[in-house]
């Protein structure tokens, strides 16, 4: 009993200690132009609560709603991704984050559950997903066993958990493709957050625009980090949304928003070609020449102060741009440079409006474009609605290094893989570079396909995966109301180290089958069937007799000749 | 031993034919496996090329839903060298088959079962086609040639089949149970053949047993198979390692979760059946399908190969997955019974409706409509086979008819 009581008054203590000291929220909104003519605006929440104090439902910056879920759900580390668009490396060069904060397009969850068996963790996950559905308005719930994968070799834990737990900790994969991300979806998420959307950077979130965005990936993840050689863990809930505007579009007005042709003298034409005139115009380079844009041009609105429960200290606005650029901040905001050129960050009084402008600049210097790990794109191959095919090309550009990465498809029942035809070549070349395989076969209406390949890419080289598939028949039911617009298959997802980036999700086209008149093709079917029972058993239960005598043998007949008896 | 000239020509012949096929064409083999006409989810060679892949790389191949063929065909094929890199040595085997199913067709031509039963003997048994000529029919007809460059696994049930009759004609009850019971484990719907099989058996009888009564010929036979089937299924799960591979395939047959195109009538039906009688249906279908072998056996039991014969022609249109090599089946044992030809009434109507549906079928498909119109001219064919045989066995029981119209009452 006295020991009970220690134990408890020392984990009080503990809760006391750590809650009053650890729990810390930083936010953060980085602005970087990306060519032509976009910003990428990412927006990053932080929050940390200690784990001690979370167990006991103490969950001060930690969202109530979503900490009781994992509670109830035991969920040691939790990722959810809304995204839409298609992030396009070539000309905007390395993901935000490096790719670790984005996900599929449509709904991606990945989480590790803590439970003793497969079955156990199955219903966990069940329970997860419902709850997650509820909280924010998405279709969570329809991830169903044929939705869900165990990824092996993909996806690692990234926060820290004690080698006990992570021996009963469950790896479930599943995403919605079909999903479309809207305001319904942002507005829940807002709310976790400390200011909920009323102060500081995430007052500049509003659904008209980031819906509006070229790409936009919103994300959560909920992970255990523990300063190593002691006890002493923290829960931390990173919240980010990144997107890409559109500069142009943001800035057409609200209440003439279609773009209209630009009248013949404010075109800028290049002057120096010899076919210039009066009708002719080449338009001018314009790479040079840097759009003018402010805050409250893109976001419709200006920065409503800071949160004042953010008070790490750190800078919560910073833009990406050379040093040479103008940047103007509104009065009351300290700008500091970054030493290495590209960058600064401003310090906002807290309870003023702030404002951003950067104004039409002639200016050579550019940002220097971070290169991808990899370029990663995949596509239908094939025709007809019979078979088909799959190609990734996947293409190092790195002149030095290899590339060492996990790439997973989890793909609907379905599209039934064929394994053996998956080729792998290099440069054109047919080589063996596949280092390692998991594959999961599937099983129609109760799971779909798991495929994992290690494949080393080495420098400078190009890899192209294709592998064929036959495409199945649904039940007339099974087919969604918009059968012909096609099924959205879930990107694949490849995994370098720690991080990991997605392709594009496919459109499947199925055959359809008639949905107007399945009775046609019963009563036709049923026909067919009648008409050969009748004619065999016409022909076995009835006597042949010749055609002169037929008459004798009716029925009367029959019955006078009984009679007799 | 003198070779039989003749017989060596038309097999030599037909395995060119194939040969030239083969080589000549090395993009037809894998054209034709993609036709849903040839290959069918239970028998398609390109889901057993997936099935191979994964047993030879330690998955499970019955714990997906690509491969639903007989666990033996894995360990025979992995036998073979890679189909991929040398293909020479499957097309080899399938030609095999399909000469040794002609020479067991030729064996049962040979035995005049079809003219004279111990039952019954009828009275054109005279005017019938020399062994030779149901060969070459069997093996230069269309069907049985794109069956064979198709390489579905449907050919190894069809030669079980036919070497199960041969068997039988020759007497021999228990090698023909055999090949039954590897014809069933294969395919599964070949054990409703049982009835008529056993009959035929028990008619053919060797001298040595002639005191036997056919109850306890049938029981004894029906102990065989009783004995050959569980024993197939238990080397099949030492093969495999578990039991699952008897949903995968069994299971897949009787159920139909896979509802890919073919000639039959199930997969549309069933695609637009709503859900709540779904299984209702399934129920009826089998029960349709197995409907026909006793009234058969029963009504025409004098001459059990002619129900072998009408009852593979229903299989070919009612069974779940049927195929042209189902349809080859049928078409192969029909010549045998060419002293009835003259006495079908719908021979003209039958046999164009076939040809059209075999040129119009992959038109129509490709466009994506239905057409039901194949089974439709099959039935008809079967109904009037049935009808010859007997208006035939009529003329032996009231001789002075011959020649007369006839009525059924």
């Amino acid at each position: 009993m006295r020991r009970l009581l220690s134990l408890l008054l020392s984990v009080g203590f503990l809760a006391l200690f750590s809650s009053a000291t650890s729990s810390d929220y930083h936010e953060q909104l980085l602005l970087r132009p990306l060519h032509p003519s976009l910003l990428l605006a990412s927006f990053n929440f932080q929050s940390n609560t200690s784990l001690a104090s979370f167990e006991q439902q103490n969950f001060r910056y930690f969202p109530r709603s979503l900490g009781q879920i994992l509670q109830h759900a035991n969920t040691r580390e939790l990722h959810l991704r809304f995204s839409l668009g298609r992030w396009d490396a070539e000309s905007w060069g390395a993901r935000p984050w490096g790719g670790a904060r984005e996900g599929g397009t449509g709904v991606e969850l990945w989480a590790w559950v803590e439970a003793e068996t497969d079955e156990e963790a199955d219903g966990r996950w069940l329970t997860l997903t419902n709850a997650l559905s509820g909280l924010f308005c998405a279709s969570l719930n329809f991830i169903d066993s044929t939705r869900t994968t165990r990824p092996v070799m993909s996806f690692q834990p990234t926060g820290d958990h004690s080698n006990s737990t992570l021996s009963d900790l469950h790896l479930l994969h599943g995403t919605l493709p079909r999903e479309v991300v809207c305001t319904e979806n942002l507005t829940p998420f807002l709310k976790l957050l400390p200011c909920k959307g009323k102060a500081g950077i995430s007052s500049l979130l509003d659904g008209h625009k980031l819906f509006d965005a070229s790409w936009q990936s919103m994300s959560i993840d909920v992970r255990p980090i523990c300063t190593p050689g002691s006890d002493d863990c923290q829960l931390q809930i990173t919240q980010t949304i990144d997107m890409v505007l559109d500069i142009q579009r943001s800035k057409r007005p609200r209440d003439n928003p279609i773009p209209r042709p630009i009248p013949e003298e404010e075109l800028k034409c290049d002057t120096s070609k010899p076919y210039h005139s009066g009708d002719t115009c080449f338009p001018l380079d314009a790479a040079s020449q840097e759009e003018d844009w402010s805050l409250s041009q893109i976001f419709g609105h200006s920065l409503k102060g800071t949160c004042s429960l953010a008070q790490d200290g750190a800078d919560p606005v910073c833009v990406n741009v050379p040093h040479a650029r103008h940047v103007y901040a509104s009065e009351g905001a300290l700008e500091y440079k970054d030493a290495s050129g590209y960058s600064r960050c401003f310090k906002i009084a807290p309870d003023k409006d702030f404002e951003l402008v950067l104004p039409q600049q002639e200016i050579s210097e550019k940002t220097p474009l971070e290169q991808p790990l990899l370029y990663a794109e995949r596509s239908f191959i094939g025709y007809g609605q019979e078979h088909g095919g799959v190609q990734a090309i996947l293409t190092n550009p790195s002149p030095t290094k290899a590339v060492d990465f996990v790439y997973m498809e989890s793909l609907p029942w379905f599209m039934k893989l064929y394994l053996h035809t998956l080729r792998a070549k290099i440069n054109g070349l047919d080589e063996d570079i596949i280092k390692e395989m998991y594959y999961r076969p599937a099983l129609d209406r109760k799971r779909g396909t798991q495929l994992e390949v290690r494949i080393v890419i080495p420098a400078n080289s190009t890899v192209v995966l294709t592998y064929d598939f036959e495409k199945a028949i649904l039940r007339y039911t099974e087919y969604p109301p918009d059968a012909n617009r096609g099924f959205d298959i879930a990107p694949a997802v490849i995994t370098i180290g720690d991080v990991a980036i997605r392709t594009t999700s496919l459109l499947l086209p199925l055959p359809t089958p008639d949905f107007s008149m399945p009775y046609n093709v019963i009563i036709l079917t049923s026909t067919v069937m009648a008409l050969s029972f009748g004619f065999v058993f016409n022909l076995l239960v009835r006597r042949f007799v010749a055609v002169d005598e037929a008459d004798q043998w009716d029925f009367r007949s029959v019955r006078v000749k009984l009679r007799r008896f | 031993m003198s070779i039989d000239r003749r017989k060596a020509t038309i097999f030599g012949a037909a395995a060119a034919v194939r040969v030239l096929l083969f080589t000549a064409f090395p993009g037809l083999p894998d054209l034709l496996t993609a036709r849903v006409e040839v290959s069918t989810p239970v028998t398609s060679f390109k889901r057993l090329q997936e099935g191979l892949f994964l047993y030879n790389h330690n998955v499970s191949p019955y714990d997906g839903g690509v491969y639903h063929q007989a666990p033996i065909l894995l360990p025979l094929f992995s036998l073979l060298p890679s189909s991929a890199a040398y293909p020479a040595f499957t097309y080899l085997l399938y030609i095999l088959v399909d000469l040794l199913s002609a020479n067991a067709l030729m064996k049962i031509a040979e035995s005049g079962e079809a003219g004279s039963s111990k039952l019954y003997t009828s009275p054109r048994k005279d005017k019938k086609w020399s062994s030779y000529a149901i060969a070459a029919a069997f093996l230069f007809n269309p069907f049985t040639i794109a069956t064979c460059v198709g390489r579905p696994t449907s050919v190894f049930t069809t030669c079980a089949i036919i070497l199960a009759i041969s068997k039988a004609v020759i007497g021999s009850s228990y090698a023909s149970m055999f090949a039954l019971s590897i014809a069933s484990y294969l395919s599964m719907y070949p054990i409703l053949l049982f009835p008529p099989l056993a009959l035929l058996c028990y008619d053919r009888r060797p001298k040595s047993s002639q005191s036997t009564s056919i109850y306890t010929s049938v029981v004894q036979n029906l102990l065989a198979v009783g004995g050959f089937i569980p024993f197939l299924l238990y080397m099949s799960s030492l093969i495999t390692g578990s039991w699952e591979f008897l949903e995968s395939t069994y299971g897949v047959q009787l159920l139909l979760p896979d509802l890919t195109p073919n000639v039959g009538l199930w997969w549309y039906f069933f695609i637009e059946m709503f859900d709540s009688f779904r299984s209702f249906f399934l129920g009826v279908f089998w029960i349709h399908l197995s409907s026909y072998v006793f009234g058969l056996t029963i009504r025409v039991r004098r001459q059990p190969l002619i129900v072998l014969t009408v009852l593979l022609g229903i299989f070919a249109i009612f069974k779940p997955y049927p195929s042209i090599s189902d349809t080859s089946l049928f078409l192969a044992l029909l010549p045998l019974y060419r002293h009835v030809f003259p006495l079908m009434r719908y021979s003209f109507l039958a046999s164009s409706t076939i040809l059209y549906a075999t040129l119009l079928g992959p038109a129509f498909y490709y466009l994506w409509i239905y057409a039901g119109i194949w089974s439709l001219g099959l039935s008809l064919l079967v109904a009037d086979i049935l009808f010859a045989v007997l208006r035939d066995e009529l003329e032996v029981e009231r001789p002075e008819m011959k020649g007369k119209e006839i009525r059924q009452i």
